[in-house]
């Protein structure tokens, strides 16, 4: 048998081995996703394609539903935990996400079972900083696709695949991501969500000022509610501060801000830089949790 | 035995041909057993069409029959020692390989390789397509698609952004046997 013919095998048997343990999830109005059975009773997908809490209804790879509700989310990092009752569906085998290197041939794998092809074009850090944290893809995920698996050429799944909020985006979240979410699940009981009690507005920063405090960034946030006797409010944030970074993070819109709060993080401290007034100053403010 | 990409190009180059109406390219034909071309009917519009081999050698194709409903047309060429494709009805498993030449964008006998993305309809109660995750462009209409093994398995007839579609082999040997033609 010819190498081509050995490797085309494998693809089919991944792509076999994957849609055993992977769900259709409807829990947003136009574009159904995909979910994975990672471990029993828990299907991970993708955390911007759950857009109801109540009413979320999952395809079977036989084809007949079952409901589920929301376990957790974690917006950071995209991904969204469900609990569904389904134990003659198999978890997925997944595999070690930390071997995966670029150029690693991979599939995408939709209810369907539909597929994809490519390799991983790198293994970059995300916005946690963090290496490893995200795989980017050279290849195609097709509508529905988000949620789904990213399967290695043995069949192992190694990431959650995400075309994020926007459609141009072709990432993965690795597996030893996914595990340590639902460690934390498992753990607490839940996800906690990280609560400041800001809101925040993008602003772009006078070279004059850049200058003068030595910023490199060109834009932040401008804060322009607080929250009252929220952790914002208790770490002395008043209205029409600039904040330029959080916890060592660079803020430079407000999506950074929801990026850096990790679940993680509630509970801790961080230092909140600011610019009040022309001045920079640096705040501490205790990451609270938003109630369940 | 196909031993690698280039060898699969090479055997579908062969049995792949580029079909052209007054020096205009138009899309591409695969070379059907016992003198035929079999292309899509959007590709042929006429009675008749010039017929380009990999060898460079020019034919002259006339048409036998179109059905415009499955968008296959059925040349009759004319000539000795043309080479036929290997026809395949095997199962098309989702995830395995597929190979297409033809000729896109004016580059001719171009390989493109990826693998199948489902087999069935796009949209409910429509046809049944070979649906594979292959980057084709217009000029590859026509042509072949082929599994690791160079059996033929579908005719490219149309692009949705990535996902090329393909009359399935089954629909095409129909097509065939109806104008009279044995598949063999």
């Amino acid at each position: 048998m010819s190498d081509l013919v050995t490797l085309s095998n494998g693809l089919a048997a991944a792509v076999q081995q994957a849609s055993q343990s992977i769900f259709g999830v409807t829990a947003r109005r136009r574009m159904g996703s995909t979910g994975v059975h990672w471990r029993p009773g828990l299907v991970v997908t993708a955390d911007h394609t759950v857009q109801t809490e109540d009413d979320i209804v999952l395809t079977r790879p036989d084809g007949r539903s079952v409901s589920a509700t929301l376990a957790g989310r974690d917006p950071t990092i995209d991904l969204a935990v469900l609990k569904a009752d389904a134990p003659d569906v198999p978890a997925a085998r997944i595999g070690d996400s930390r071997a995966v290197q670029a150029g690693h041939i991979v599939l995408a794998v939709g209810e369907g079972p539909r597929a994809s092809w490519g390799v991983v074009s790198s293994v970059a850090s995300g916005g946690t900083g963090a290496a490893g944290s995200v795989f980017d893809l050279d290849l195609t995920l097709y509508p529905g696709f988000s949620g789904g698996p990213l399967v290695d050429v043995s069949g192992q799944v190694i990431g959650i695949n995400t075309s994020g909020a926007s459609r141009s985006q072709h990432l993965a979240i690795p597996a030893v991501v996914v595990d340590g979410l639902l460690d934390g699940l498992q753990r607490r009981g839940h996800i906690p969500r990280p609560y400041l009690g800001v809101s925040t507005q993008p602003v772009r920063l006078p070279d004059a000022l850049r200058q003068r405090l030595s910023l490199e960034q060109a834009s932040a946030v401008i804060v322009v509610a607080v929250q009252p006797e929220s952790p914002a409010a208790q770490g002395g944030l008043m209205i029409g501060d600039v904040v330029v970074s959080l916890g060592g993070a660079s803020i430079t819109d407000p999506m950074d801000l929801r990026r850096v709060l990790q679940p993680d993080r509630v509970g801790e401290t961080v230092v909140t830089s600011v610019i009040r007034g022309g001045e920079a100053r640096d705040l501490r403010i205790r990451v609270g949790e938003r109630s369940r | 035995m196909v031993t690698d990409l280039p060898d699969l190009a090479e055997r579908l180059r062969r049995i792949t041909v580029e079909v052209a109406d007054s020096g205009t390219s138009l899309g591409s034909g695969v070379l059907w057993p016992s003198g035929c071309v079999v292309t899509n009917a959007h590709v042929v519009r006429g009675s008749r069409a010039a017929v380009r081999l990999v060898d460079g050698s020019r034919l002259e194709g006339l048409l036998i029959t179109r059905d415009t409903d499955a968008d296959l047309a059925l040349l009759r060429v004319l000539g000795t020692g043309i080479p036929a494709a290997s026809i395949g009805e095997s199962t098309v498993a989702v995830g395995s390989l597929v190979a297409a030449v033809g000729h896109p964008l004016g580059v001719r006998g171009a390989l493109s390789v990826g693998i199948v993305h489902a087999v069935g309809p796009v949209r409910p109660g429509g046809r049944s397509w070979i649906q594979a995750d292959v980057r084709l462009a217009r000029g590859n209409s026509g042509g072949p698609l082929a599994d690791a093994t160079g059996q033929v398995i579908g005719l490219n007839a149309m692009v949705v952004g990535p996902l090329a579609l393909a009359v399935p082999m089954s629909a095409v040997s129909r097509f065939v046997r109806a104008a009279g033609l044995s598949v063999t």
